[in-house]
């Protein structure tokens, strides 16, 4: 028998939640109502055992450490419940069974919202780690207690066995408590998560997880994960947050995604996310905001870059290397004159090929294709169409270049459209 | 002021709709049999119930918005969250053979409305279930949001179809406000019926998930309780319409039925030729809608439970579970319909009992879960109308449990 405890090294908290608890004289002293667990890096520690029992009506506490041996019941060395105290979480520690057992959690590894069916401890030296999340089909059944006859029937009619579908803690975000989402901050578990995913995550989540999610994520990953959502969600989400924060999230964001949202949201909020906003971005955010969001101007970007005829390629290089990181536009650069008035454009391809003491002006196609700010999106789409190219500039009745729109800007706007 | 009216109003408009359309489509073709057979059997002596069972109605409705709206999450999720995996999971499985019989005569009343109008079954059935297969996977929210919407304007059809056999009102007014209820078993179980078939397990959960799917927050709280309330009244006036309709032709001249299709065909000679094709195009009006509803309703609550991925945005692979169980509804409800000689009556009387059996269990839950300080924050109930809701609960529990006995004795 003892060897064989030692064997059983994995347990699932369903298998402990009321067991009984054998205090030091023999007597019972409760029930296991729910652990505690201390939140470390990589896997929570347990440190405490909830019990519940028939004499006192609020939950008593009971330290991991004055537990001596598990079994089908669980011996420890205090001798009545007299000697027991009440709960109080410490700073980093919570409640397993209320903050885990049947919530949802993000798994950030598929990318997906799952629900507890039940966790895994490792039993390692008496003490017991939390290792695994189960969300599988396996663990719901073994939770219901009809695990050994759907064994028994899928064994005797298929020969195949239900699989456990664990996930490690280490991939998981738990969402139920806003405690556990600050706890995992410092590891930005979700941020690990294409934007792309994580604003389909965002947008499955109910309002109250959305919001407490969201604002849990670093300014950046928030700005990535913005740009990918609904413009529902978007403006619900950044309804919720105070205008100091919302601006430095849509400061990330690129300028025309900005302004479309800024365009969403209620007056008043808008313009108090742009006071706070630095001053130039707020500038050029105003310029976009001023047309109407199905024409060019509406959807064009100002974050691109420009030079005069006369400058060279090494000097535009450099330029580019030192600012290509904040602009929305890469792939092409502009050539305009004193009067900003567009002269050519020159692909990201043939600025690189480009000798370096070669004059832009030399390099330029001056064939360039532009749209005027009034154009409507199928004009726009149209000269895409035509001319093949991944970015379209955008100029004002005197031909001077105000913006640039970007196939994707376009592509957003359009595709709710298409296949109708 | 006057500019404040409308933009009041223009907010309820946008943001009503869960109600009035669960409620809508509660009078499904069970509900119209029901009611038809109220009014036929025993005339004008039952309508009266139709006025606690607005109220129940609202209570129980109000209590569904309120978790929607305050919670964020759905009914299933609250249930899983709170009360663990084994009673969800029994639970879901009592949901799920309910609702397939429920399913199922919905399709049962697709085929009789159009038999009225001369389709075979065998082409009215495959068709509706295409029909709402489509409507699902190729619609968004929005979409079938406003479809849903029109077809509750259909509902009309039995309020002209009312007004069309120019009843005696004042005797209808007398009967609506006159208690009176014999100690007949058949009356009995009649009245139980009405209040099954109006207050049913599956509409709590298709509620509180699409005023969760609607994004609807604390602050508009109040246009979703406007929602809820209008919606119940509405089903109960269509009620009254079909009950009192069968009461002055069929109970008038002693015809017997034995469906809604029964119904609408014996209305032809007494109430002209319109009232019955109207009777048959508000039968066939429900059956598809609550058709549309009743599987994708289903199959989002019990995935919600388990945490299995449950959008329709997703492709089948992602989604199995999802896919799996709203395909097993339609093609299972549709199927069995089109099995020849398939005991019709007796499936339709089973459901209900199982629905009578789930009553009780999600009105408990639902009242603790509304009691729950942890969920409800400031929105638990007060005691006023925990007295109020308990009280309705306990007879709806009465009522279902009576029911239940009675149909194994």
């Amino acid at each position: 028998m003892a060897e064989n405890r030692e064997l059983q090294v994995f347990l699932f908290l369903s298998e402990i939640l009321g067991r009984n608890i054998v205090g030091a004289t023999g007597e019972t002293l409760g029930r296991v109502y729910d652990l505690t667990a201390e939140f470390v890096e990589p896997y929570p520690i347990v440190t405490g055992i909830i019990l519940s029992s028939a004499q006192k009506k609020s939950p008593l506490f009971l330290p991991w450490n004055d537990v001596l041996d598990m079994d089908l019941s669980i011996s420890v060395s205090v001798e009545s419940i007299a000697e027991l105290s009440p709960l109080h979480l410490k700073e980093g520690e919570l409640l397993l069974k209320d903050a885990l057992l049947d919530k949802q959690i993000v798994d950030t590894y598929g990318a997906k919202i799952r629900r507890v069916n039940d966790l895994q401890f490792l039993k390692a030296r008496q003490r017991l780690h939390l290792v695994h999340v189960d969300v599988g089909f396996r663990g719901l059944i073994r939770r219901v207690g009809l695990i050994k006859l759907l064994d028994v029937i899928l064994q005797g009619l298929f020969d195949y066995k239900l699989t456990n579908n664990f996930i490690s803690w280490k991939f998981t975000q738990p969402l139920n408590s806003p405690d556990l989402l600050q706890l995992n901050i410092a590891q930005s578990r979700l941020s690990q998560i294409h934007p792309a995913d994580l604003a389909d995550i965002l947008e499955e989540l109910d309002i109250k997880q959305r919001a407490a999610v969201f604002q849990a994520l670093d300014v950046e990953t928030a700005a990535e994960a913005l740009e990918e959502t609904d413009p529902k969600v978007q403006v619900s989400l950044i309804k919720d947050l105070n205008s100091e924060k919302a601006s430095d999230i849509i400061e990330e964001m690129s300028l025309s995604e900005a302004a479309d949202l800024l365009a969403d949201l209620p007056k008043a909020k808008a313009e108090g996310i742009l006071n706070e906003m630095e001053k130039d971005i707020a500038d050029d955010v105003k310029e976009l905001l001023s047309h109407p969001e199905r024409e060019a101007g509406g959807m064009m970007t100002t974050s691109y870059l420009s030079f005069s005829p006369s400058t060279t390629v090494k000097e535009a290089l450099e330029k580019f290397r030192l600012e290509a990181a904040d602009v929305d536009l890469v792939y092409y650069v502009y050539v305009i004159n004193e009067d900003e008035r567009l002269l050519g454009v020159i692909s990201l391809r043939d600025l690189i090929l480009a000798t370096e003491d070669q004059k832009l002006e030399d390099i330029m196609d001056d064939r360039v294709i532009s749209v005027k700010l009034d154009d409507k999106d199928d004009t726009i789409a149209e000269q895409f169409a035509k001319y093949a190219v991944t970015a379209i500039p955008v100029v004002d009745e005197d031909e001077k270049m105000q913006g640039t729109i970007i196939f994707k800007n376009l592509l957003e706007i359009v595709a709710p459209e298409l296949g109708k | 002021m006057w500019q404040a009216g409308l933009l009041k109003a223009g907010l309820f408009f946008a943001l009503i709709g869960p109600g009035i359309i669960t409620s809508n489509v509660d009078n499904d073709a069970g509900g119209i049999t029901t009611y038809s057979l109220a009014g036929a059997h025993y005339g004008l002596s039952l309508i009266w119930i139709l006025i606690p069972v607005t109220v129940a109605l609202v209570i129980i409705q109000e209590i569904c918005a309120r978790m929607g709206v305050v919670s964020g999450k759905g009914l299933s999720d609250l249930i899983r969250e709170r009360f663990g995996a084994k009673i969800t999971f029994y639970l879901m499985i009592i949901l799920l053979l309910a609702n397939l019989g429920n399913t199922l005569c919905e399709f049962a009343g697709i085929a009789a409305s159009m038999e009225i109008f001369g389709v075979s079954k065998y082409v009215s059935v495959p068709a509706g279930a295409f029909f709402v297969w489509w409507l699902v996977v190729k619609g968004n929210y929005k979409s079938v949001e406003k479809a849903f919407l029109l077809a509750c304007l259909f509902y009309l059809s039995y309020i002209i179809s009312g007004f069309l056999v120019n009843p005696k009102w004042s005797s209808i007014a007398v009967a609506s406000i006159t208690p009176s209820l014999s100690f007949d078993s058949g009356m009995l179980t009649m009245a139980i019926g009405i209040i099954g078939t109006t207050i049913a397990p599956w509409m709590q959960f298709y509620l509180q998930s699409s005023i969760v799917d609607k994004g609807l927050t604390a602050e508009s709280y109040k246009y979703a309780r406007m929602d809820v309330v209008f919606g119940s009244i509405t089903v109960n006036v269509v009620a009254f319409f079909i009950i009192m309709l069968c009461a002055v032709t069929l109970f008038q001249n002693g015809l017997k039925i034995e469906t809604a299709k029964d119904a609408a065909l014996a209305l032809a000679p007494l109430a002209g030729s319109y009232a019955s094709l109207l009777f048959a195009f508000g039968l066939l009006n429900a059956s598809l809608f609550a058709a549309s509803i009743l599987p994708l309703s289903t199959a989002y609550t019990v995935c919600e439970a388990f945490g299995w991925e449950s959008s329709l945005d997703r492709k089948f692979i992602e989604a199995p579970q999802f896919y799996g169980l709203y395909s097993l509804m339609i093609i299972l409800g549709a199927g069995i319909i089109l099995l020849p000689d398939v005991p019709l009556i007796k499936i339709m009387f089973y459901s209900q009992v199982i629905n009578g059996i789930l009553l009780p269990f999600i009105l408990i839950f639902m009242l603790l879960l509304i009691n729950d300080k942890r969920i409800m924050g400031d929105y638990v109930n007060g005691r006023l109308m925990n007295m109020v809701s308990w009280t309705t609960v306990i007879i709806l529990i009465g009522l279902s449990v009576a029911m239940v006995i009675s149909a194994f004795f």
